[in-house]
């Protein structure tokens, strides 16, 4: 019993449901194995060890008495510290919210709760979600588990790190510009966004409204179905919450690779030359089945990261003024002016490039700019959605890799903002466009780290990914081995 | 374009943020390199995009306006920073 973290989510569940072990000793089991390895990777940021094994205790009285709330009964999920859980610390890994304990439970929480999931604690991230590495954590640096010296990719890289690093079998993250699917690409597993407005926002702490959707990341795609199918349908209580219905895996339908139409990419020089190599491969594969690749025009999502650094700014600016040193979260108190204490709980509590990012909003927010940056971005993004259409008026599926390059050296990029706003390169046009993608791994680079493949498919077509991806799966080998190290 | 000191201050002043003045050399830089960038939008044609098209799929809806469940005054206690007999404690903000 003492190396069930090692086990795959299907693994967990099947092994759950057949009793073969209990959700505790599976949870002590995943206890000891943060306790193990998270000094190193620092993937969580608060460790409420009783409260986890309370929760794993009661699912097990559950399962003896033959009353389990669902299949999922005692499956540990990690969630991203930007998701409120009731009683549990939620600081978006900022100082200004340091202590804040949320008394209520996001919609997606209280769904996984009803079935039986077990929460675990918060997974690091890049403060308020605004990075692609996790170096902008107030409290602390995760690491990737393949190389401790190198960035998880971010913001997600909490929920990314933990389940590389088998400490919990599934995560939720949520994605604004790339933020589940860039780390997923860069520690080994899969990470979905969904279709805007199919997971509710209710309890997601806002960065950029219109853009931010919660998902899965696992190491098996069973994981991701699976979360994707207790968290997703309509929420009353988010209102760009779309009228559907939870996705239902059991109509999944299987998919032929013959006579796919599969929207490809010509590789740049911003790709790196092993993940231009590893995509070529799964292309060749994907060829020799019988599927038709169809070279795209992406060269107008070149545009896709100012567009999204605009809107994504100017909604941040917007959301996070909420935090003001009065209601929530932590204040300086003073004995000057109202003003005063707004500006000095706002300044010593936002890190510097939360700081940079509201300001960049304010201003092209502010009077005699509005209409040359946001209004402006906000006609631009309609074009990226148009070119999606065109896309899949010709296409089944898009692929691209998911991240240019492998996992980069911790602090290779933080001097410099524009090129870590390029690592989310080819994942913020699908925010902009609202489509759904997944990002899975297809093999690593010659020091061992993982290369990830971006499947994006039409609004609302989670179901044509998840087949596709299943199908290509059986035909690669998916899984990239820990090293040594962390094994 | 280029933002200059004094504007990062008029746009740090409306952000209710304060840049210390070590800082608004490197914040500048950094500022006008990404300002620079996002610029770039500029050159693209958005002539053929109407108001109709930007809000395809909103359907926002909104609730009924009936009692629901709220916050209790404990729950509010407990996270706000300063609260007392119901109420935030702000700074005086009346003068007498």
């Amino acid at each position: 019993m003492k190396t069930l973290w090692k086990l795959d989510y299907s693994q967990v569940k099947s092994g759950l449901n057949s009793g073969e072990f209990t959700p505790t000793e599976l949870a002590e089991s995943l206890w000891e194995r943060i306790e193990s390895v998270d000094p190193k990777i620092q993937a969580f940021l608060s460790y409420e060890k009783e409260f986890v094994l309370k929760a794993a205790s009661e699912s097990t009285e559950r399962r003896k008495n033959g009353k389990p709330l669902s299949e999922f009964d005692g499956i540990p999920i990690g969630i991203k510290d930007n998701i409120c859980v009731a009683n549990m610390l939620t600081t978006c890994a900022s100082r200004i919210l340091e202590n804040y304990r949320s008394p209520f439970n996001a919609t997606v929480v209280e769904r996984l709760l009803e079935k039986g999931f077990v929460l675990f604690p918060r997974t690091n991230m890049d403060e308020f979600a605004m990075g692609s590495s996790t170096e902008n954590s107030a409290y602390q640096v995760t690491t990737n588990p393949f190389d401790t010296t190198r960035i998880p990719g971010g913001s997600s890289g909490g929920s990314a790190a933990a389940v590389a690093a088998s400490m919990v079998p599934v995560a939720l993250g949520s994605d604004t510009g790339g933020s589940i699917r860039q780390p997923a690409s860069l520690c080994g597993i899969y990470g979905l966004k969904p279709t805007y407005g199919t997971v509710s926002r209710y309890g997601l702490v806002a960065y950029a409204s219109s853009l931010d959707q919660i998902g899965p990341l696992s190491k098996d795609l069973q994981g991701v179905v699976d979360v994707y199918s207790v968290i997703s349908g309509k929420d009353p209580r988010d209102a760009s919450s779309r009228n559907i219905s939870s996705y239902d895996p059991s109509k999944q339908q299987s998919l032929k690779i013959q006579g796919l139409k599969l929207g490809v990419m010509k590789m740049s020089s911003e790709i790196s030359p092993e993940v231009a190599k590893a995509y070529s491969e799964v292309l060749e594969k994907l060829k020799a089945e019988g599927a038709e690749l169809i070279e795209l025009d992406f060269s107008k999502l070149g545009s896709a990261i100012p567009i999204y650094y605009i809107i994504a700014t100017a909604e941040c600016s917007s959301n996070l003024s909420r935090f003001d040193g009065i209601r929530f979260g932590s204040r300086k108190d003073l004995a000057g002016k109202l003003e005063d204490l707004y500006v000095a709980s706002r300044s010593e509590g936002f890190g510097p490039e939360v700081k940079r990012r509201i300001l960049l909003g304010t201003f092209s927010l502010s009077a005699g700019y509005y209409d040359a940056y946001y209004g402006r971005a906000q006609k631009a993004r309609v074009l990226i959605r148009k070119e999606y259409e065109g896309y899949f008026s010709k296409v089944d599926l898009v692929l691209q890799p998911t991240s240019p390059t492998t996992a980069f050296k911790i602090g290779e990029k933080t001097s410099d903002p524009i090129q870590m706003y390029k690592a989310d390169i080819l994942t913020t046009s699908v925010n902009l466009a609202g489509v759904p993608a997944i990002s899975l791994p297809v093999g690593k680079d010659s020091q061992g780290l993982p290369i990830g493949l971006q499947v994006t498919g039409p609004e609302l077509g989670e179901g044509k990914i998840f087949s596709f991806v299943q199908a290509l799966s059986s035909r690669i080998d998916p899984k990239v081995d820990l090293p040594d190290t962390i094994r | 374009m280029n933002l200059n000191e004094e504007s990062l201050k008029k746009i740090a002043d409306l952000a209710k943020l304060r840049i210390r003045s070590e800082e608004v050399g490197p914040f500048l830089q950094d500022f006008n390199k990404i300002l620079n960038y996002v610029d770039t939008i500029k050159e693209l044609d958005v002539s053929s995009i109407t108001e109709d098209d930007l809000y395809p799929n909103s359907g926002n809806s909104v609730r009924h306006d009936k009692i629901e469940y709220g916050l209790t005054r404990q729950e509010i206690e407990s996270f706000a920073p300063n609260f007392q007999n119901g109420y935030f404690v702000v700074p005086k903000v009346i003068e007498t």
